[in-house]
């Protein structure tokens, strides 16, 4: 039986609105009643109760917190594509990494964080970037983190079969050289990829989960603040400042600004990208 | 070299003993690694108890990132002791911290709002200055109210100087009656007599 969209009320979306964002950081106005409205609805009859009321009571009171991971999962959009917004990547084997590599001994270590992970086509970019497009990457060890807070998405990166429609604007020899075709529209990414990448869950409005992440030298968060409020962001600038390097930069989406969020970082114009840096020691505003 | 798989973050990076409470937290807020103190300030954001403590640190505190993190955890708590704890920095010397205090307390405007009245007659004109910059980011339907009242009865012209500046952004044409009397009552003061104009002309244009 298909369940009405009237069964969640105006009073149960505020009461769903202000509860999903005290727990992740994510907040629905009122234009994405409609999308908030069906996945709700799924996650009701999913799991067996009679109507919002009931879920939400068992959800508020779950301990294990499953249900919320399964209606993160929901409730997230998880829609990209691999070298979406290149230019970035560009800065970031033409300029970034050479300052990141002067204060580096040889052989030492580079971290890179790609937040959200979403299904992968963001870390694998920047993997085959480094391997393609980066003539040091022999001389340094480059770990790549990559994190989301949908759980679903990073099993799907860790599988790593993609659709002709996500590896659109890859050049056809790193097509050859790094997947597989598995049939009209799949293609499988090689293992050596997928190996090299570290997934795991992150929520970036939970210290408890960010924590975990330091000395990071670049991150990529793009596309992922523009679902966040004002306060929201702050706390996640905030956390990713802590988890960068001093000196280590931050790639944000085309339509993000971090000068609008948090006065912490210093603005970088390379030729490539205008990028975000945490001040070096003693270079602090 | 080359690519190599990260170490699970959470393997040897996690500093082995945080504190589970708010009063462990505290303590960490007189470490003397900044990071740490920031990491505090973060963690004091889910104990409402620790309210006074973050705004109390504000005082001492002389490293930014740890500021915004207490700035942040008290926007974030936005109830009445964070409202009390903030409500101090508007008589601070520093502009950095008063700025801070007044985004903050303009985002809990239900914490804030019980006591405009009595900041719009403080004593000192500087906190009915910084009260009315309050007004300009506070969210609450009594902010027009608050202004026409400062535009009618305080005596300082800085502080109506101050109330004319957020009027012209959130006022309407109907203000202009408010924005001529306030002309007339500090006939003297040629800026008064010329941002009532410039208000009135761009209320009117709008």
């Amino acid at each position: 039986m298909k369940l009405a969209t009237s069964q969640i009320t105006d009073a149960d979306f505020q009461k769903f609105r202000e509860f999903f964002y005290r727990k992740t950081g994510m907040y629905f106005d009122d234009s994405k009643r409609y999308f908030v409205d069906k996945r709700l609805l799924e996650r009701v009859e999913a799991t067996g109760n009679e109507d919002f009321r009931s879920y939400f009571i068992a959800l508020r009171f779950e301990a294990s917190g499953q249900e919320l991971q399964h209606l993160v999962n929901a409730m997230t959009v998880n829609e990209t594509y691999f070298f979406r917004e290149a230019y970035q990547f560009d800065c970031m084997v033409n300029d970034m990494l050479a300052e990141i590599c002067k204060r580096k001994r040889p052989g030492g270590r580079i971290r890179i964080w790609s937040i959200p992970s979403s299904t992968g086509e963001e870390p694998y970019s920047i993997a085959i970037y480094l391997l393609e497009r980066w003539a040091q990457i022999d001389n340094y060890e480059v770990e790549i983190l990559s994190s989301d807070i949908d759980t679903t998405v990073l099993q799907a990166a860790q599988r790593g079969v993609y659709s002709q429609r996500s590896i659109q604007n890859l050049p056809k020899e790193y097509l050859q050289k790094y997947f597989r075709r598995l049939g009209d529209n799949e293609f499988q990414i090689s293992r050596d990829l997928i190996d090299a990448v570290d997934f795991t869950r992150c929520n970036l409005s939970d210290a408890n989960d960010t924590r975990r992440f330091r000395d990071i030298d670049l991150i990529f968060c793009r596309n992922l603040l523009i679902y966040f409020d004002d306060l929201s962001r702050r706390v996640a600038a905030e956390a990713m400042y802590d988890a960068l390097c001093p000196g280590g930069f931050i790639c944000l989406g085309h339509s993000e600004s971090m000068s609008r969020i948090s006065s912490l970082y210093n603005v970088r114009r390379f030729p490539d990208a205008m990028v975000y840096q945490k001040p070096l020691d003693g270079d602090r505003k | 070299m080359a690519l190599r798989k990260a170490t699970p973050p959470d393997a040897g990076t996690l500093a082995p003993d945080r504190p589970d409470d708010a009063a462990g937290w505290s303590l960490l807020l007189q470490d003397d690694s900044p990071a740490v103190r920031a990491e505090a300030a973060a963690a004091m954001a889910t104990w409402p108890e620790c309210a006074v403590t973050l705004g109390a640190h504000l005082l001492d505190e002389t490293d930014e990132r740890v500021r915004q993190a207490l700035f942040t955890s008290l926007t974030r708590l936005a109830d009445d002791q964070a409202a009390a704890a903030l409500l101090p920095l508007l008589r601070s010397e520093e502009p950095r911290l008063r700025n801070g205090a007044i985004e903050a307390l303009g985002s809990m405007p239900e914490a804030v709002g019980p006591r405009i009245t009595t900041l719009l007659h403080d004593g000192d004109p500087d906190v009915r200055i910084f009260t009315v910059n309050l007004l300009g980011e506070l969210r609450h339907e009594q902010v027009l109210p608050w202004l026409l009242h400062v535009l009618g009865h305080d005596p300082a012209v800085n502080v109506v100087a101050a109330a004319i500046e957020v009027l012209v952004e959130i006022g309407a044409p109907e203000h202009a009656s408010a924005l001529r009397a306030a002309r007339q009552r500090f006939a003297g003061d040629p800026f008064i007599g010329f941002a009532c104009d410039l208000a009135i002309e761009r209320m009117e244009a709008a």
